[in-house]
């Protein structure tokens, strides 16, 4: 199912595009969502095994957010600095990745590590609910 | 300080936890991998966070300018705890334009970094300001947090109107018994020729005239006019003003009230300065430098203010208006009440001069019958003013966008030998 991978996938670019054009940050995460989503239809349709591509596709993602982001915020200065910091963690990403896959090839799973998985993620959502809220500094 | 997150902290942290549950129904270790960047970043981005620590001082180079010159405002940055993005915006009047600078700039602070910026801002109009409200912007190296901070360390800032050019000035009508530039109608020591009188014992030789000696064949002397000082008080009607986007009546009338002020304190007068409006406001007359910063000062505080309620000219102190003083009045003739306190002060015996500054450059087109209509009784009106004036002895020079201060004090000295000449 190609063409749903391709809608899927042109949707969120569709919404990036909308949120980068009428400057709306809220519209980039559900964007870049719907591309995830995307590659998600795509890497369960598609038959063999672990796509050796994911690092490179997270940290495609993952600079296209960065600098999405940077373009929202509307700044000048210190884009050296910046870059500089774009690419080393795009390197990070792939690198993180990479491992990340080889131990998922290598883990047999079960559901104690699908627990912590959840709990991790939930932990995760409470943790920056929590840290997100605005309060002064003493 | 105020910490807040941005809104790039609740996007990373909901695409990784978004990504990771995905994972985990789906069965894709790809979709971790994918997750893994946006929850690592937003992790490291946590735990590394820390609250700046930056003061600041903001110093001018000048504190008093002219209209249109530039000043130059000095912030210093000092980081105990510096970040990655520091955006600095220093709050400036709407008259005060940065020149060629950002506003508001943005740079790094390391820890223990101390940053002086400048700040050149063209001062595109007169008036009293204050300068020094900070406004700083913090963020991390990972943009998750941003701590925001306001300073105040505001500095009067006073930008004085630009003269106009004059060459004469009006003489008054009567002078002082000081000293100065006035060539007075009593006799004394002086320069200006006055008359011709018998020899007394007692007179200087120098002032022997040998040549009507000689035709008399007893000694004459030369009498002459002294030179002395005269009051002159700068009467400003802000009751009123015609305004039009940034231009006023009032601008001009303060910049010829700067004008005549400078050069009548230049040549040794007591200069007054009196304004009327809402607020009634008056500075008793003086001399010297320090008299003309004074009666600047006061004059940048000016503003229309509106009001319906008016104290008659009784309410200044008696010294403000000293006897025989010249009375210089600055006006757009758009409220009686500045009329009325003109015909009082004349009443009085008060050598009372208008400089009308005309509005009209600034009143929209009338339109339409009933605008036109309007705008004909309103100029009717304002003839019907000047005429009062005429009828007092005061003379009335209209300045306007087709002639220059210069032209308005040279009518009124044209009237004033008319109707000197007529008088005789």
């Amino acid at each position: 199912l190609p063409e749903v991978v391709a809608g899927v996938g042109a949707a969120g670019c569709v919404l990036v595009a909308l949120a980068l054009v009428f400057r709306q940050a809220p519209l980039l995460p559900p964007g870049f969502a719907a591309v995830g989503a995307g590659y998600a239809v795509y890497v369960a349709l598609r038959s063999g095994g672990v796509d050796s591509r994911a690092p490179f596709v997270a940290a495609a993602v993952f600079c296209a957010a960065e600098l999405a982001f940077w373009s929202l915020a509307g700044r000048t200065g210190l884009a050296l600095r910046r870059l500089t910091l774009l690419i080393g963690s795009a390197v990070a990403t792939a690198f993180v990745g990479s491992l990340l896959l080889t131990v998922a090839a290598e883990s047999s799973g079960g559901v104690g590590l699908e627990a912590a998985g959840v709990l991790a993620a939930v932990t995760l959502l409470v943790a920056v609910a929590w840290l997100a809220k605005p309060r002064p500094v003493p | 300080l105020t910490r807040a997150a941005t809104p790039k902290l609740a996007a990373y942290a909901g695409l990784a936890a978004l990504g990771l549950l995905a994972a985990l129904a789906a069965r894709l270790p790809e979709l971790v991998v994918a997750a893994a960047p946006f929850a690592v970043f937003t992790g490291l981005g946590l735990l590394l966070a820390r609250a700046p620590r930056i003061g600041a001082d903001v110093g001018l180079g000048n504190d008093r300018v002219l209209e249109g010159e530039e000043a130059e405002a000095l912030v210093t940055l000092d980081a105990v705890i510096g970040a990655e993005r520091v955006e600095v915006l220093l709050d400036v009047p709407r008259q005060l334009e940065p020149v060629e600078e950002p506003n508001p700039r943005t740079i790094r602070l390391a820890d223990g970094e101390r940053r002086e910026l400048t700040y050149r801002l063209r001062c595109t109009r007169w008036g009293a300001f204050a300068v020094g409200r900070l406004y700083l912007r913090c963020e991390d190296a990972f943009g998750l947090y941003r701590h925001e901070t306001e300073l105040d360390h505001r500095r009067p800032l006073r930008v004085y109107p630009t003269e106009e050019s004059v060459r004469t000035l009006l003489r008054p009508a009567e002078t002082q018994v000081f000293s100065g530039n006035h060539v007075a109608r009593q006799k004394g020591e002086g320069i200006e020729f006055a008359d011709l009188r018998p020899f007394v014992p007692g007179d200087r030789v120098r002032h022997v005239n040998w040549r009507a000696s000689a035709r008399r064949g007893e000694l004459w002397v030369n009498e002459h006019h002294a030179e002395r000082n005269a009051d002159v008080v700068i009467f400003l009607d802000s009751f009123a003003e015609a305004r039009r986007g940034e231009q006023s009546t009032l601008d001009p009338a303060l910049r010829a009230a700067v004008t005549l002020v400078a050069r009548y304190l230049r040549q040794k007068d007591r200069v007054g300065f009196v304004t009327v409006g809402g607020m009634l406001n008056w500075l008793l007359p003086g001399t010297g430098a320090a008299q003309l910063y004074r009666i600047v000062d006061a004059m940048l505080d000016t503003q229309v203010v509106l009001s319906y309620a008016w104290r008659d000219i009784d309410a200044m102190p008696r010294r403000t208006l000293p006897p025989h003083a010249l009375v210089l009045a600055l006006t757009p003739l758009l409220d009686d009440r500045a009329a009325r306190a003109l015909l009082d002060l004349r009443a009085r015996g008060f050598d009372v001069v208008v400089i009308e500054v005309s509005p009209l450059a600034l009143v929209p087109t009338a339109r339409g019958e009933v605008g036109e209509l309007a705008d004909r009784l309103w100029r009717l009106r304002r003839e019907a003013v000047r005429g009062r004036f005429e009828r007092a002895g005061i003379p009335v020079a209209v300045w306007g966008e087709h002639s220059t201060l210069a032209t308005a004090l040279e009518e009124v000295s044209t009237y004033r030998r008319y109707a000197r000449a007529l008088r005789a």
